[in-house]
């Protein structure tokens, strides 16, 4: 008996411990995250007021208006195209960049540095520069190349020269994943590939890829949910009166514009709900689909 | 039990922390009146002057003053969120297309007892219309600050190598045309005319009141973009745009019309007189340009300026109402108001002290300006402005990169905007 109650308390003290260390980070989750998940779908519901005062109850006619609006299926449509060029490119460029920086050559670390800066720099900075180099007048990319074309206000091409930034920035922090995970890869299995014969390009695709397949699942889950919230690249580059404007504007993006600066903060919360709804239906579809290609040994 | 006291005491801990935030914002009169006063503003060429001014002010009364710059977009952003958020900067500018809905929903200081009391303001010595402006209820909400026309400005040495005669007094609109046409050069290397698309009072709105047309009724219930007058007024825009000498929108997107003016791939396009301020600190602009009126209505005979006029508000929250009042009456005095013309900051809003405005840069023809004064539109504006401003400014804009016709984005324009005027 008393041997029992003695576990008890260990447990019970084991249990209130756990949720005391684990505390401030749910406070966090809830008061900065679930709370205003909540509020974004009742807020949506609402006409909003001058100044957030005065909200009325609209039922579904916001949503109503959603389904409607060409924009937001434009912007959805940009968001997608952003993602599929994007999230592919910067996952296959890391991946080769990290197998060769993950072999014997010279000055391994300066190259792993240059590749990680752009994650260093501030998005916004970045997109400054960019913003200067693809400029159609000024710019460095036109003027050296000789050429005028309109990078960044062309609507047939903008929304791809706003998803090179991207890649650029993306490449660095893919990397170092793919770099950590390839450490991990025992030596055995190149030695026994070696030995049957198997070259380089074998050896990519039969050990590698399969031997970090998890790692490779986890920057895509990651990469396409931040690909899909993409906004503050288009949010410094593309300027109201861009005749590309339409063709870029993201779903985020919109959802900024009729936020905060129409203050429409009902049909914002719509449209991010939408996005909310996208990005849960695209993930869960991931986690289905990972039990073909996702090796766990 | 040891383990209960710990749990209880990191609470405690926690949890004060939340009120210890709460705590400081219970400081004494003597910390508070030893803070500057924030002040909001939201052009960069205005800066230096203004900082010039509060400096001037702080050494008579010995209250700071800090200046902070947020560009047009954000500024408006930013504004509202403090507005709902209760932390408005104390002192900050106010622009017709807002001042009502700020008026109305109690955010602005009430200034109309202190401007009683005071000796420096009268609003009898600032045009009607901008007092109006800041006027609600019987009520004033901010104290004008400056007065703005539009003019055009050219390029002397494009003028001077294409052979064409300086833009003056009897120029239509069509003359305009014209010439600019004989300007452009077809490698596309120097365009005729230009004007800022994403706003309208800097160009095309000017067009449109010069022919009779408008942007709203006076009554403020209808749009007239599908006015006959207005669309006539814009065949103008659509030759230039048709005949490519205006820059492509693309061009004009990625560098402002005065950046492209400037490096003289423009050489001619209308400025605001609020431009001063910058185009007189760059030295290209010295050299090679200079500005004249603008080009009058040949079928009407009138040359119309859309005019606008900032004003000083004070947050109805402010902590510090008695100083930031000091502030903005220095502001609005006849002596506060004759030195920001003299530092060539913008032309004040003070009857008769253009003078010293237009001698803060004799090297151009700043008297242009004020002979637009002659034939002045208010800038149109209505309590929803903000949101219709935005929804003309996107419709037009597929005319001016050329998706569709002017007709067709003005008719398209006055429908979105008919509909949100009818929601406010």
């Amino acid at each position: 008996m008393g041997n029992k109650s003695l576990k008890n308390t260990r447990n019970r003290n084991t249990f209130l411990w756990g949720w005391i260390l684990i505390l401030p980070t749910i406070l966090g989750l809830l008061i900065l995250n679930i709370y205003p998940m909540f509020e974004t779908i009742y807020q949506s519901f609402f006409k909003t007021g001058d100044f957030g005062r005065g909200n009325t109850f609209v039922g579904f006619k916001n949503y109503i208006k959603l389904i409607n609006d060409l924009d937001v299926l434009q912007a959805v449509i940009n968001t997608f195209k952003f993602t599929i060029v994007e999230v592919p490119f910067s996952i296959i460029i890391a991946l080769i960049l990290a197998v060769v920086l993950n072999t014997k050559i010279k000055c391994k670390s300066i190259y792993r540095t240059i590749v990680f800066l752009p994650m260093v720099a501030a998005p916004a900075a970045v997109a400054m520069v960019w913003k200067w180099l693809y400029n159609s007048q000024f710019g460095l990319i036109n003027n050296f190349f000789d050429i005028n074309v309109y990078w960044i206000s062309n609507p047939s091409i903008a929304i791809y020269s706003i998803a090179i930034i991207g890649i650029w920035s993306d490449i660095g922090y893919n990397m170092i994943l793919f770099l950590a995970s390839l450490q991990e890869v025992p030596k055995d299995y190149y030695e026994a590939a070696n030995l049957d014969g198997a070259n380089g390009i074998l050896k990519f695709f039969h050990i590698t890829i399969p031997m970090i397949s998890p790692m490779i699942f986890f920057v895509l889950v990651t990469r396409i949910i931040a690909a899909m919230k993409v906004f503050d690249f288009i949010y410094m580059i593309m300027d109201r009166a861009n005749p590309a404007l339409k063709k870029t504007q993201s779903l985020v993006f919109i959802f900024y514009q009729h936020s905060f600066v129409e203050k429409d903060y009902g049909y914002g919360s719509a449209i991010v709900v939408l996005l909310l709804v996208i990005i849960m239906l695209i993930t869960i579809i991931q986690i289905f689909a990972q039990k073909k290609w996702v090796h766990y040994n | 039990m040891k383990k209960i006291y710990f749990t209880m005491l990191i609470f405690v801990l926690a949890i004060s922390t939340i009120f210890a935030s709460g705590q400081s914002e219970k400081v004494d009169n003597n910390e508070v009146s030893n803070k500057p006063l924030s002040v909001m503003i939201w052009d960069t060429n205005q800066e230096p002057g203004i900082t010039k001014m509060i400096e001037e002010f702080t050494q008579r009364t010995g209250i700071k003053a800090e200046v902070q710059v947020v560009n047009w977009n954000n500024y408006w952003t930013l504004l509202a969120a403090g507005a709902e958020g209760g932390s408005l900067p104390d002192i900050f500018w106010m622009h017709s297309k807002a001042s009502e809905k700020y008026m109305s929903n109690g955010l602005l200081l009430n200034l109309s007892d202190k401007i009683n009391q005071s000796d420096e303001i009268n609003l009898d010595n600032y045009p009607s219309e901008i007092v109006k402006l800041y006027t609600y209820e019987n009520n004033s909400y901010a104290i004008p600050k400056d007065i703005d026309t539009i003019a055009l400005w050219y390029n002397k040495t494009l003028f001077d190598e294409a052979g064409v005669e300086y833009p003056n007094e009897n120029w239509s609109w069509d003359d305009l045309y014209i010439n600019a046409k004989k300007l452009t050069k077809a490698d596309g290397s120097v365009y005729g005319y230009a004007n800022k698309n994403s706003e309208g009072q800097g160009g095309w709105y000017n067009m449109v009141y010069s022919n009779n047309g408008y942007i709203i009724s006076d009554d403020k219930k209808k749009s007239g973009l599908d006015n006959p007058n207005t669309i006539e007024a814009l065949q103008t825009m659509q030759k230039l745009i048709d005949e490519k000498i205006m820059p492509p929108q693309e061009m004009m997107a990625e560098n402002n019309v005065d950046v492209l003016f400037q490096s003289g791939k423009v050489a001619m396009a209308p400025f605001g007189s609020w431009m001063l301020s910058s185009f007189k600190s760059n030295e290209y602009i010295k050299n090679n340009c200079d500005v004249a009126l603008l080009p009058k209505n040949a079928k009407t005979n009138r040359r119309v300026s859309i005019f606008n006029g900032l004003g000083w508000a004070i947050s109805a929250n402010s902590k510090r109402a008695d100083d930031s009042w000091k502030l903005i009456e220095f502001f609005g005095s006849k002596e506060g108001q004759l030195l920001q013309a003299e530092l060539g900051i913008t032309m004040s809003a003070y009857n008769n002290t253009s003078a010293n405005w237009k001698s803060s840069a004799p090297y151009f023809n700043l008297d242009s300006y004020l002979k637009m004064q002659n034939d002045m539109v208010m800038y149109p504006y209505s309590k929803s402005s903000v949101k219709w401003e935005l929804a003309v400014n996107d419709s037009m804009l597929e005319a001016w990169s050329g998706k569709i016709t002017i007709t067709e984005a003005s008719k398209k324009a006055a429908k979105l905007m008919n509909e949100i005027i009818s929601e406010e």
